[in-house]
């Protein structure tokens, strides 16, 4: 039974040998297949390697942030929420601490650019005395402001603060507010914090002229994270025109979002791979006359048609393999040293300012069978009955030149 | 949810099965209509042809209907990070009803694919091609099979709501109060081990048995007893083993074994499960074809093959299961 | 009896408009170790007879046994099998593949036995060795003489140790020196126990003293003469 199985391995060796040696010959043709397999695979698992990179980043990131958000909803929309709600939240048993927040965007008119104003009171957060780490350099600003505010990448870059560290921002009467900037996020954050000015709370609240006693929304920090739900509907009830957002829930519309940008992106790429399908097709079934007699030579010497079908699928298995290595590679340089150029605009936004990521793709054996299952299976499907009708040439056309 | 990569592979991998079943079936239905043994005509070449085809497109549809089953288990893993109360791709799978069926019917199918291969195999050992009918009898049940198949798939995908930001002003969610982590449950650890311990040793008997002296109705036996060993070792899988090799007693999944966090253990394990219990039940599957004409020698060699590989196998399968429950209590605790 | 055939019929197309009889009632019987010429025009069915007698399709009526294996319509994957155990092709234009190598060439009925490279290697050095072209065994056959490729092709008919050579149309793209090498060659193989059916019609073969005998073929029929 062994040596069975031994000439049966010796045999699928033999045949891969001559299989290699067939596409060496018809190399022209064998190239162009390959290079054309090689670039779609390329587009699709760059694009599969940005989506992937993007929300790992996201989900870091989101780590951070309250594990409830309270905001207040009047006709469908956001408004402003009383910070006396505090109080009603009392009662409820496992939150920790509700720190108010002001927040909303300024519109830059000179460098037409939308900044996100942040007022928090960072002395408040659990966390926020460790929020320096989030710095480059300097440190938060504390309670009593006097315009001190720590600024993202982008806005460093959009007011050209080399060597300044004084700027102003407009009120909405229209007087000047100066702020000084006390530090700068580290590009690490740049998904969250690029175009983020955060402030004191007192600041925020002159700067958008905001009133007294309202805020723009609650942060509710939670003791025990498998008690967020229990919670959210606790508030909910306790206030009810107001709209609870748990972190589980931002999390999930976040990997939902990339989700399906990169479903569409993909679905696009896939007219890329139907048109290439049809290339495969094509080239497999075009069987030359030099093709046919050789067939048809293998047969009379003795070669079975399942050995021709044999032939092929080492053919089809090899130029696969072989394009899948060339695009997985170019892809994974594309992303990381190139940092995927061709696919930014897609899923980054539509922001003025755009994040300068450095990506780094953490490639899982699911997710290179996930490119796998878009490219490698149709093209082999493909190549099937092209295959079979080239192993079926009759021996007998061999005989009688 | 079809905006997706990983929805958009599991349709597009299932259209591509399905149109390599609808070509099988249109061979079939041709080989059943003009089949004609000892006739020199060009259709009867033709169809001898066809046979390459068919048995061609059923091997790659066994490829590709295990890289689907893969896939679709990774795909749930990747679902219940936007389902509400999914903890891993056990939550997932029973978002929506057609899950767990889906899952299932795709185990079948690999089946299936691999039965069908192993009467062609022993059909065309033969001169008379003597299963010539009865295979393609058989292969017209694939279409209906991979049609269900597809359905509860894409019945599965559409069901699939992500649990995202509303714009409503109070927001209501279910408590996730951790029911949907567990599959089965009301089973005593105990009794389980032991009648899969049992098992084992019931079918190793068997089958050294049969290798000793070959009754036909031992092989079904054997079959029957495979059969049943397979269910229960999904069940011992899902409530013991599981929570052995996560190192966490409440966490009883059995497809997070399949993740690159426990080293793909779960593709070792199911991998030697589902060949073990075909070589296993196909002993006396093949037994049933023995009587025809020029199968009697070619037969009788595959089962004494079946049975040898699936006692191998078994043995491998017991080693695998039983590693993780054996390192904890050697090493007494997270080892 | 190597080879016996009778009452063999082949028709192409049956039961169709092209209908073809390409052969008729043929009875055939051939000696192990004796060389037979199949002599007739092209259209004749010499092409036919030799496919059946080569196992590379069965007849449509009649008993063909070659080497004690009865091929009334067998499958063609047995054909297959019992052909490249037994059965040795010299082709019209030799039908070699020109990019591979010679070595190759010769080796190619034994690829799909599992048979492994060292071995494959080495029989066919023992042939291009008797056959005095073991220096051309790394050329691409396109590359060599016509000569060296006629060498080339019988060995290869010989690399598995076959019992029966058939030959179609061997030397009709040959000049007569050739020709006469060709003949020469099949002769020492008949004197080694090989059993040949040459079809040809051209005189250098069918005239040649180590031809045992000759049946004429003609419209599909065999012609005693």
């Amino acid at each position: 039974m062994t040596a069975m199985a031994q000439s049966n391995l010796e045999k699928q060796l033999n045949i891969l040998d001559y299989a290699l040696s067939s596409l060496w010959r018809r190399r022209l043709k064998s190239l162009s297949v390959l290079l054309v397999f090689a670039a779609v695979i390329f587009l699709l698992a760059s694009f599969q390697m940005v989506t992937k990179a993007l929300s790992d980043k996201a989900k870091q990131v989101l780590v951070h942030t309250p594990e409830i958000t309270l905001q207040k909803m009047s006709v469908g929309r956001q408004e402003a929420i009383p910070l006396a709600y505090r109080d009603r939240l009392a009662g409820i048993f496992g939150i920790r601490r509700v720190v108010p927040r002001i927040w909303g965007y300024y519109f830059d008119e000179v460098r037409l650019a939308n900044y996100t104003v942040m007022g928090m009171a960072v002395e408040e957060m659990p966390e926020g005395g460790r929020l320096d780490t989030a710095l480059v350099g300097g440190k938060m600003p504390g309670p009593d402001g006097q315009g001190r505010v720590v600024i993202g990448q982008a806005i460093k870059k959009a007011m050209a603060l080399e060597g300044r560290t004084t700027f102003s921002l407009f009120r909405p009467d229209l007087s000047l507010k100066p702020f000084e900037v006390s530090g700068e996020f580290s590009s690490d954050t740049d998904i969250l914090t690029n175009d983020l000015i955060v402030m004191s709370l007192a600041d925020a609240r002159d700067l958008f002229a905001i009133p007294a006693g309202l805020v723009t929304d609650l942060c509710v920090y939670v003791a025990n994270p498998q008690e967020i739900g229990t919670i959210a509907k606790k508030i909910s009830e306790a206030l009810p025109s107001v709209r609870v957002l748990t972190r589980p829930q931002i999390q999930k519309t976040y990997q939902v979002v990339f989700g399906w940008r990169s479903g569409f992106g993909s679905i696009c790429l896939l007219t890329a791979l139907a048109a290439f399908v049809i290339l495969a097709w094509d080239k497999a079934s075009g069987l030359s006359p030099e093709e046919r007699r050789e067939i048809a030579i293998l047969k009379v010497l003795g070669w079975q048609t399942s050995d021709i079908l044999v032939v092929r699928f080492w053919e089809s298995v090899l130029v696969s393999g072989l394009a899948c290595m060339v695009g997985m590679t170019a892809a994974y340089i594309h992303v990381v040293y190139f940092s995927a150029s061709l696919f930014r605009p897609v899923l980054m936004g539509w922001s003025v300012l755009r994040p300068d990521l450095h990506l780094l793709p953490r490639l899982a054996a699911g997710d290179i069978l996930l490119t796998l299952a878009f490219t490698v299976i149709p093209y082999l499907a493909a190549t099937v009955i092209p295959a079979w009708r080239s192993a079926t040439v009759p021996a007998d056309s061999a005989l009688g030149g | 949810m079809f905006l997706n990569p990983w929805s958009l592979a599991l349709s597009l991998c299932s259209l591509v099965v399905l149109v390599l079943g609808v070509v099988a079936g249109r061979t079939a239905v041709r080989v059943l209509r003009f089949w004609e043994p000892g006739s020199d005509s060009n259709r009867q070449i033709r169809l001898e042809n066809e046979i390459w085809l068919s048995s061609t497109l059923i091997a790659y549809g066994l490829g590709f209907q295990i890289i689907t089953l893969i896939l679709f288990v990774l795909a749930a893993d990747e679902f219940c990070q936007v389902i509400v109360g999914a903890m891993c791709a056990t939550g997932a799978l029973l978002a929506n009803p057609y899950g767990m069926p889906a899952l299932l019917v795709k185990l079948v199918g690999v089946f299936f694919y691999g039965f069908w291969i192993l009467i062609h195999q022993l059909d065309i050992r033969s001169e008379q091609y003597p299963l010539v009918r009865p295979k393609y009898l058989v292969l017209l049940l694939l279409l209906p099979l991979l049609l269900l198949d597809v359905t509860l798939q894409t019945l599965y995908i559409a069901g699939i709501k992500p649990d995202i930001i509303t714009s409503c002003c109070a927001v209501v969610f279910s408590e996730s109060n951790g029911a949907t982590t567990n599959l089965l449950s009301g089973y005593s650890q105990q009794g389980l081990l032991l009648a899969f311990l049992g098992s084992m040793f019931g079918l190793a008997v068997l089958g050294v048995g049969l290798l000793r002296r070959w009754h036909p109705w031992l092989a079904g036996l054997y079959a029957a007893g495979w059969l049943w060993f397979f269910g229960l070792s999904l069940v011992v899988i899902t409530t013991v083993i599981s929570s052995y090799v996560y190192a966490m007693p409440y966490h009883k999944c059995p497809f997070c074994l399949l993740k690159p966090d426990y080293h793909y253990f779960g593709f070792a394990l199911y991998g030697v499960l589902i060949s073990a219990t075909f070589f296993g039940a196909s002993a006396a599957f093949a037994g049933l074809v023995r009587g025809r004409a020029g199968l009697a020698g070619v037969v009788a060699r595959y089962q004494r093959l079946a049975v040898q590989l699936s006692l191998v196998l078994l043995v491998i399968f017991s080693g695998l299961s039983f590693y993780h429950y054996l390192k904890y209590l050697i090493s007494g605790g997270e080892g | 009896m190597l080879i016996e055939l009778s009452g063999v019929s082949k028709i192409y197309n049956q039961g169709r408009a092209n209908e073809v009889r390409a052969l008729s009632d043929i009875d055939l019987t051939v000696e192990q170790g004796s060389m037979v010429c199949l002599k007739g025009p092209s259209g004749s069915g010499k092409s036919t007879l030799l496919a059946i007698i080569g196992c590379i399709f069965p007849p449509t009526s009649g008993k063909a046994a070659i080497a004690e294996r009865q091929l009334a319509r067998l499958p063609d994957r047995f054909l297959t099998l019992h052909r490249r155990e037994t059965i040795g092709f010299i082709f019209q234009r030799f039908n070699i593949l020109p990019e591979l190598t010679v070595l190759e060439n010769i080796t190619l009925p034994l690829l799909p036995l599992g048979v492994p490279p060292k071995e494959r290697r080495q029989r066919a050095q023992e042939l291009l060795a008797r056959f005095a072209i073991s220096h051309r065994a790394q050329f691409p056959a396109g590359q060599i003489s016509g000569g060296e490729l006629q060498r080339v092709a019988i060995a290869r008919a010989l690399i598995n140790n076959q019992t029966i050579i058939l030959a179609d149309e061997p030397t009709a793209h040959l000049d007569t020196a050739l020709s006469r090498e060709f003949m020469e060659i099949m002769r020492q193989l008949k004197e080694a126990g090989k059993t040949i059916v040459i079809a040809s019609h051209d005189p250098l073969v069918f005239e040649h003293p180590a031809i045992d005998r000759t049946v004429t073929i003609q419209d599909g029929r065999i012609h005693v003469s």
